[in-house]
C-alpha cells in the first residue's frame, strides 16, 4: 500500500494550511481534494479575517487574490419599508494590518493550495476520499475509488457537507437546528460604480449585515463589495427555512427587492448562483477534533465563530490547521498518533484567542433564536425613527412615547426588557 | 428611478443557467428510497433545495442531480424533517458544480 | 511502435457567451483547457497502447504556463507530454499549426501512429488532421470510431455518416478520431500521483523546432477578422400539461404540426 506521513482531505484553507504547515517540516504529505480545481466547490458568505491568517501568511494581501480591504461596516436592520443603520467606518481597517477581505473562494483557494504545493506537499485535484480506513478503532489511511493509501494521522479538513466523519461513526449527523444554508448571487458591477454607491475607494470596500432581511426567517442578509462585484446572499437556519414553506431563492429575492438593497445592486449583472450550508457555530456543537490517527480541522469540526455581527470561519479554520500541524508534529517526535498525543491539538486550540472568542460569544448563539430579532425588532427600528423623524399633522411625542407606539399589540415591554437583557447577554456585557 | 430601469429578478432556472456544472451523465449522486417518500407527510426537500433539484410528479419525488449546488441541505433536512430518504453522495470526482466565483 | 497524440489546449466552448447587440462572440477572460474531443484522442491512443505496449506521448500546443493542465492526460496513461510554446496564443492560421506539429513529429521520429481530434474544440476548422498528414506523406484514417492494431499495421472503423467503413493500413499512419467516439476514462488517486512524475517538457519553436517564427508568420495565407455566433430562433414552447403523460400527448401533437414526426396518431 502506497503511504504517506499525513493525508489531508479537503484543500480549503484549512486543508492547504495544514498540508503547507506539514510539507515545510519536512513530511511526506498528500492533500487530496475532490474539486477538478481547488476552491471550485465552494462558497464564501463571510469575510477573511487578517489578524490571525497574517501570522501564517505574512502580508498575505500582497500576493493573495484577495478582493477588498473592508473599511465599512453597515449593520442594518430592515423592516419591510423601513432600514435602520450603523455605519461604521475605520480607516486603519483600510491599511496594514487591516481587519477583513472580502474574497472569492475559486480565486483565493487555488492560491492557498499552491503555497501548500510549493512547500512540497502533493496536491491531487479532481479525486474523492471516499471513506477513512479504519483498523480497530484507529484511522489508518483512506479509500479513494479502487485505491487505499496509507498515512500516520489523516487531517480530515472536508469542510460543513463533509461525509466522511459521518460515514466512518465519528460525528453525529447534523441538525438542521444549528446549521444554516447560505444563498448567494454574484453580481457584476463596475468597480468605479461600487467606489461611488459605497463610498470607498479602489482597494478598499464595505460589508452589509443586514437583520430582518429574511422575510421572518431566521436568518440574515449580508452584501460584500468585491473588485468588480456584489456577493449578495442570504443565511437561514434549516430547519426554520422548511418550516416557513419558502424556497430559499424566494427569500435572497424579498431580500434584493428591498428598496436599499435594491438601489445597491441595480443595473447589476447577476454572473453566478451558488449555495452552501454553514454552521451557526454553537459553541457547544464542536465535534470531537482528535482521535486515533487523525484530526479534523475548520468547518469540519464545526469551528466557526458568529456573533452575529461578525462571521469567522475561514481565519478559524486557517488557525485551527496550524495548531493540528503542530500537534502532529509533536506527536511525531514521541512518536505514537494516538488520541492522547495528538490531544496537543485541542490544548493548543484552546489557547488561541480565536478560540477564547468563540467561547466568549457562546450566548449569541440563543439570542439568534429569538424570533423577534428577525421581524419584530427591525421593523420597530424604522417605526420609531419614523414617528422621530416624521413631521405629522397630528401632535409627536418623545422616543419612549414612540416606543410604546411602536409597541402596541406586538410585544410587551417585559418581552422587549427581556430580550434587551438577552442581546445584552450575547453581545455587550 | 423609474420601473423600466428595474430589472426583473432572474428565474431560478435562468440562474442555474449561469453556473457551470461538468455534468456526470453516468451516475446520479442522489439516492432516494421512493418508499419512504410515500409516507412522508413533510417533504421538506421540496422546499429547502436552493436549486429545486427535488420535485413531486407524479405520485413520486423526481431528483434533478445534474442542477445540484451541493450545499447538503437536503440531506440534513430530510434526516430530521422527512422520512430519512435521502442519501446524499458527493459527486464523483471532478465532476458537479463548478463555481468560478465562489 | 510509437504513438503521438495531438492535443489542443483550446478554449474552453462551454464558457464562450454572444454579445446579444453584435453577435459576435466574447472571447476574453475565457479559461483554457484540454477540450473533450481531446481527451477522446488521449483515450483512443491509451487504448491502443495498452493494446499493443506501445510507448505514448502527447503533443501540445499552448503556452508555457499551462503545463500543470496536463495532469489529467497523464494520469490517463500517456508516457510524456511535449508542449510546443505557442508564439501565436492560440490564433494561428491552420496552415502554420500543421507546419509546428509536423516539426514536432519529425523531431520525435520515428513514430508509428499519429492520432488527432477530427476538428479542434474552439476553431472547429477540420483541417489539421488532414494537411498533416498530407505534410508528412502518410495515409489518414479519418472519423475512427473503433482501431485495432492489426498485421503490422491498423484496422479502422470509420464513421462517414451515412455508413461505417472499415479500412486497412500499414503504418506509419495518421488517425483522426470521431466525435465522442472514445469517452475518456475516469482516473485514479493511484494514476494521478504516478502522473505527477511524468514529464511535460516545453519546447520553443525556435530552440527545438528550427523553425523562425517570422517565417512561419509570412506563411499564413487566412486571417480571421471577425467571430460572429449564428443565431437559432427556436419556438420556445412550454407544454402545460398537468402530468407527464398530458405532456407527452402535447408534445406529440405539437412535432406532428411542426410535420417533425408523421403519422403518430
Amino acid at each position: 500500500m502506497e503511504r504517506f506521513d499525513v493525508i489531508v482531505v479537503g484543500a480549503g484553507p484549512a486543508g492547504a494550511t495544514a498540508g503547507r504547515a506539514l510539507a515545510q517540516a519536512g513530511l511526506n504529505v498528500l492533500v487530496v481534494e475532490r474539486a477538478a480545481t481547488p476552491g471550485a466547490k465552494n462558497v464564501s458568505g463571510g469575510l477573511l479575517y487578517s489578524r490571525a491568517v497574517a501570522e501564517v501568511y505574512p502580508e498575505f494581501w500582497k500576493h493573495a487574490p484577495i478582493e477588498r480591504a473592508i473599511a465599512a461596516h453597515q449593520i442594518v436592520m430592515l423592516g419591510e419599508h423601513t432600514s435602520t443603520a450603523l455605519d461604521f467606518r475605520s480607516a486603519q481597517a483600510a491599511t496594514p494590518p487591516f481587519n477583513a477581505f472580502s474574497v472569492l473562494r475559486a480565486k483565493l483557494d487555488p492560491w492557498l493550495a499552491t503555497q501548500a504545493e510549493e512547500a512540497g506537499a502533493s496536491l491531487i485535484s479532481g479525486v474523492n476520499v471516499d471513506a477513512l480506513l479504519v483498523e480497530n478503532g484507529r484511522v489508518v489511511g483512506i479509500q479513494a475509488g479502487p485505491d487505499q493509501i496509507g498515512a500516520d494521522v489523516v487531517v480530515v479538513a472536508e469542510g460543513t457537507a463533509g461525509l466522511l466523519l459521518k460515514q466512518a461513526g465519528l460525528r453525529g449527523p447534523h441538525n438542521p437546528h444549528d446549521v444554516s444554508l447560505g444563498v448567494k448571487e454574484v453580481i457584476a458591477l463596475p468597480p468605479d460604480v461600487i467606489e461611488e454607491r459605497f463610498q470607498c475607494d479602489a482597494e478598499t470596500g464595505a460589508a452589509y449585515t443586514l437583520v430582518g432581511s429574511t422575510g421572518g426567517v431566521e436568518g440574515g442578509g449580508f452584501i460584500y463589495t468585491n473588485k468588480a462585484s456584489l456577493s449578495v446572499g442570504v443565511v437561514v437556519k434549516i430547519d426554520s427555512l422548511y418550516a416557513s414553506g419558502r424556497h430559499p431563492h424566494e427569500i435572497l429575492d424579498a431580500f434584493k427587492a428591498h428598496p436599499l438593497v435594491q438601489r445597491l445592486v441595480r443595473g447589476g449583472e447577476v454572473v453566478e448562483y451558488s449555495a452552501q450550508t454553514v454552521h451557526r457555530g454553537g459553541f457547544h456543537l464542536a465535534t470531537q477534533l482528535v482521535g486515533d490517527g487523525y484530526v479534523v480541522a475548520g468547518s469540519a469540526a464545526r469551528l466557526l465563530v458568529n456573533n452575529v455581527l461578525t462571521l469567522r470561519g475561514m481565519d478559524f479554520a486557517i488557525t485551527s490547521a496550524v495548531e493540528a500541524a503542530q500537534a502532529i508534529l509533536q506527536a511525531r517526535f514521541a512518536g505514537s498518533y494516538t488520541a492522547a498525543t495528538l490531544g496537543n491539538y485541542v490544548e493548543r486550540l484552546k489557547a488561541t484567542s480565536i478560540y477564547q472568542d468563540w467561547r466568549t460569544f457562546k450566548d449569541a448563539y440563543g439570542l439568534m433564536e429569538n424570533p423577534r430579532l428577525f421581524s419584530l425588532y427591525p421593523d420597530l427600528a424604522g417605526e420609531v425613527l419614523e414617528r422621530l423623524l416624521t413631521a405629522d399633522t397630528k401632535p409627536g411625542s418623545k422616543a419612549l412615547g414612540a416606543l410604546s407606539e411602536a409597541l402596541k399589540g406586538k410585544a410587551s415591554w417585559l418581552t422587549l426588557s427581556q430580550d434587551m437583557l438577552q442581546i445584552a447577554r450575547g453581545m455587550v456585557l | 428611478m423609474t420601473a423600466a430601469s428595474q430589472k426583473p429578478q432572474l428565474s431560478l432556472d435562468a440562474r442555474l443557467g449561469l453556473d457551470r456544472y461538468e455534468i456526470d451523465a453516468e451516475q446520479s449522486h442522489i439516492a432516494v428510497d421512493h418508499d419512504k417518500c410515500k409516507t412522508c407527510t413533510t417533504r421538506p426537500c421540496l422546499v429547502c433545495c436552493p436549486a429545486i433539484v427535488y420535485r413531486w410528479t407524479d405520485e413520486r419525488v423526481a431528483v434533478a442531480y445534474e442542477n445540484c449546488l451541493e450545499c447538503g441541505t437536503c440531506q440534513i433536512a430530510c434526516d430530521h424533517g422527512g422520512r430519512g430518504a435521502i442519501t446524499w453522495h458527493i459527486p464523483a470526482g471532478g465532476f458537479g458544480i463548478a463555481f468560478r466565483y465562489g | 511502435m510509437n504513438i503521438v497524440a495531438l492535443v489542443k489546449y483550446s478554449r474552453d466552448v462551454t464558457e464562450i457567451k454572444v454579445d446579444p447587440a453584435t453577435s459576435e462572440l466574447r472571447t476574453a477572460g475565457v479559461p483554457e483547457r484540454v477540450g473533450l474531443i481531446d481527451k477522446n484522442v488521449v483515450e483512443a491512443a491509451v487504448r491502443l497502447k495498452e493494446a499493443t505496449g506501445a510507448g505514448l506521448k502527447v503533443i501540445a500546443l499552448a503556452p508555457a504556463t499551462a503545463r500543470d493542465s496536463f495532469k489529467d492526460v497523464l494520469a490517463m496513461g500517456v508516457d510524456e507530454v511535449v508542449l510546443i510554446e505557442d508564439p501565436f496564443d492560440g490564433e494561428a492560421e491552420a496552415g502554420i499549426v500543421v507546419r509546428l506539429l509536423e516539426a514536432a513529429i519529425r523531431k520525435l521520429d520515428p513514430v508509428d501512429v499519429v492520432l488527432c481530434g477530427f476538428a479542434s474544440d474552439d476553431g472547429y476548422s477540420f483541417q489539421v488532421g488532414p494537411r498533416l498528414a498530407e505534410r508528412l506523406r502518410r495515409p489518414l484514417l479519418a472519423y475512427a470510431r473503433g482501431i485495432t492494431p492489426e498485421g503490422g499495421g491498423l484496422r479502422v472503423e470509420q464513421n462517414l455518416d451515412d455508413r461505417m467503413q472499415t479500412v486497412t493500413a500499414p503504418l506509419p499512419a495518421l488517425v483522426s478520431i470521431d466525435e465522442e467516439a472514445f469517452p475518456p476514462r475516469r482516473t485514479t488517486l493511484m494514476d494521478a500521483l504516478k502522473a505527477k512524475k511524468k514529464p511535460v517538457n516545453v519546447w520553443g519553436i525556435e530552440t527545438e523546432l528550427g523553425l523562425s517564427r517570422a517565417d512561419l508568420e509570412s506563411s499564413a495565407r487566412i486571417a480571421d477578422t471577425r467571430l460572429t455566433g449564428v443565431v437559432v430562433r427556436r419556438q420556445q414552447r412550454v407544454l402545460k400539461g398537468q402530468d407527464l403523460g398530458a405532456m407527452a400527448d402535447e408534445l406529440i401533437d405539437a412535432l406532428e404540426q411542426a410535420g417533425v414526426l408523421k403519422g403518430a396518431a
